[in-house]
């Protein structure tokens, strides 16, 4: 059991399956966007995040942070909503209210969550030019708990990430648990 | 190990299905009961656990959250008294929820549903006698620090009041997360913020109330007649409001101004807060009197908290032997973000040792003022004694300063305090200013003390 559970997140965290190369997702704007696939990007950040959950909304401030530090060096940033009860004008509001500057996405059936292997908000995943999940997981420690929250995070293991990606080094950890709230079901 | 334990969960939800549990028959009462108070629209909770649909959504952090206890936010442990309006699960109800979940979280019965839980539409305890709400909305940023911060509200009373009850209503509840209430009947409070210029003053505890080095304060916060002079309880979130038992009440001088010290989570979006307060009068004064007695007093002030960085297990005591038969019904903890533990415990004349109140895992974020579903009788000679510990190292997580540094008494947040207030009466009411008396002998014994240490 716990084999395959490893054998599943390392296809995971290795590539992408075909099929979701290539698809095209519409931001709130009505622009076209294919987040798997950025050519012209050393790296593409996916922030999978739910409305409604307390400690996905605590990182709305340090998202912002990261996507306008790491714009520049030529990584892109979406955040992606997975669950399907997440309304376009549900979706306005919300960034409305935090302000993210970022492409919005919806993913009511899920295909970025199984591409990359997500559970939960808030969880990123990591995409490089070759495809490949090159990190999957939290931003960075401020929680050490449900309800246990850290003054400040000690490790940032997103940006550690970026950084490591950006000098063509490995990433130190892969992949890194995430407190958070569970992603919904998709839309059947 | 963990093949077999999915193994026998597949097994459960196939063979015996028919008893698994189902939404509308076993997981709705606990729900509504347990739950709902904070989580339905309109309160603090994040979203609403009313229907199925609901719930289903959110079953595996349901499932997750109660097993780990962080759901419902109960900080103390059982102990040997219940308390009022305990939010804490039953560990079958904590079972039942899991079963539901791994059972593929089953609707059920239509017919099984208990009725939905009505709550009063604006104040539980029906009209106040007296709404107030702070003339200025206080910007609480979308991060950072949590924030401490005292408002004045003039009350403009030409009367003193008996005060049995006190209600509250943040206006922005993501970020509101306990508030204390205080009287000041100096306007000192109103002073230094009008001074300002600011909406609400810094500083914890109602800011002008804790003594700054100086002993002469220290009076000040010693019980008395109505309670501990000066406060009015306080509002924690998920709390309902309650009378105080028995027809007792606070005294509220006319003229005082009310002082919420207040508790602001940053949400990650910025809100405006103004909180609106309920008071109920009381119609006649109260025949019995209560007080607090802290242990140990002043919130630690005496107590020789002085931690140094990275130490790990540094721990405050107390005790006070009760000179008069006494009956507690209420008791609450304070300290900072690095106490772990509070242990309060009562023995009694037969030397029989009952729990009071045990925390195991203190969080500074859940200042809950716990009230006993009975009195409690506490007979003349009981030694009450309060254990508080704390951990300085690198370890804790709450510790808001990394790398440790050595932590002090203080009102600054990442400074110490340490007390625990137990609410009582004296069982015969002409008793009561022998009761106060003893306290105050307690008191003024442990700052000599103190003041010979130093």
């Amino acid at each position: 059991m716990r084999c395959c559970l490893s054998l599943l997140a390392l296809l995971a965290v290795g590539g992408l399956h075909g099929q979701e190369k290539s698809t095209s997702f519409s931001d709130l704007n009505g622009r076209s966007h294919t987040p798997l696939s950025q050519a012209d990007k050393k790296a593409t950040v996916l922030f999978f995040l739910l409305p409604d959950c307390p400690v996905s909304n605590a990182y709305g401030p340090e998202i912002k942070r990261i996507a306008a530090d790491y714009e520049a060096k030529k990584v892109g940033a979406f955040v992606v909503h997975a669950d399907p009860d997440v309304t376009i004008e549900a979706a306005k509001k919300h960034v409305k209210d935090y302000g993210y500057a970022c492409p919005v996405l919806l993913d009511p059936t899920h295909i970025l969550v199984k591409a990359t292997g997500v559970k939960m908000a808030p969880e990123v995943a990591v995409i490089g030019p070759d495809r490949k999940v090159l990190y999957r997981g939290r931003i960075d420690d401020l929680y050490v708990d449900y309800g246990k929250r850290r003054p400040a995070p000690t490790q940032r293991d997103l940006r550690d990430a970026l950084d490591a990606i950006l000098q063509g080094k490995a990433v130190a950890a892969a992949t890194t648990k995430v407190i958070g709230c569970h992603l919904p079901d998709p839309k059947k | 190990m963990r093949m077999s334990a999915m193994l026998s969960l597949l097994i459960c939800a196939g063979v015996s299905s028919a008893q698994a549990p189902t939404f509308n028959k076993d997981v709705a009462p606990i729900l509504f009961a347990q739950c709902a108070t904070c989580h339905r629209p309109g309160e603090a909770a994040p979203f609403a656990l009313l229907k199925y649909e609901d719930a289903k959504k959110r079953g595996k952090l349901i499932a997750q959250v109660t097993q780990s206890k962080q759901m419902p936010p109960w900080k103390a442990d059982k102990s040997d008294f219940a308390f009022r309006n305990e939010r804490r699960l039953s560990e079958a109800q904590i079972a039942t929820l899991q079963k539901w979940v791994a059972a593929g979280m089953v609707e059920g019965d239509k017919n099984d549903l208990p009725p939905a839980p009505t709550f009063a539409s604006e104040w539980a305890l029906g009209k106040p006698d007296l709404v107030v709400k702070m003339p200025k909305a206080f910007k609480v940023p979308a991060e950072g620090k949590d924030i401490y911060r005292n408002f004045a509200i003039a009350l403009n009373l030409n009367d003193d009041k008996w005060v049995r009850a006190v209600d509250f209503r943040p206006s922005a509840s993501s970020v509101v997360h306990h508030t204390l209430f205080f009287l000041d009947t100096t306007g000192t409070a109103a002073k230094k913020e009008a001074d300002s210029g600011q909406v609400g003053s810094s500083g914890a505890m109602g800011g002008f109330r804790v003594p700054k080095g100086g002993l002469g304060g220290l009076g000040s916060l010693t019980g008395s007649g109505g309670g501990q002079p000066g406060s009015l309880g306080g509002w924690a979130l998920g709390a309902q409001a309650r009378s105080l038992p028995d027809g007792l009440a606070w005294k509220l001088p006319k003229g005082s101004d009310l002082i919420l010290s207040t508790h602001f989570h940053p949400s990650g979006k910025a809100e405006m807060e103004a909180s609106t307060i309920a008071l109920y009068f009381s119609d006649k004064p109260p025949t019995k009197r209560f007080t607090g007695l802290q242990l140990p007093i002043a919130f630690g002030f005496a107590a020789g908290i002085d931690i140094p960085a990275g130490k790990k297990d540094f721990s405050i005591e107390d005790s006070f032997v009760l000179p008069v038969d006494v009956k507690a019904f209420g008791i609450s903890a304070h300290a900072h973000y690095i106490a772990k533990t509070f242990n309060v415990t009562a023995t009694l004349p037969d030397k029989k040792t009952k729990t009071l109140l045990k925390i195991s895992d203190w969080d500074f974020g859940w200042q809950e003022q716990y009230r006993f579903q009975d009195y409690v009788d506490l007979p003349k000679g009981t030694k009450i004694d309060a254990k508080i510990t704390y951990d300085n190292s690198a370890d804790n997580p709450r510790n808001p300063t990394n790398p440790p540094r050595r932590v002090r008494w203080g009102k600054e947040s990442t400074d110490e305090m340490g007390s625990i207030t137990l609410s009582v009466i004296a069982a015969q009411e002409p008793e009561f200013s022998e009761l106060q008396k003893g306290y105050q002998q307690h008191l003024i014994a442990a700052i000599r003390k103190f003041g010979g240490k130093k």
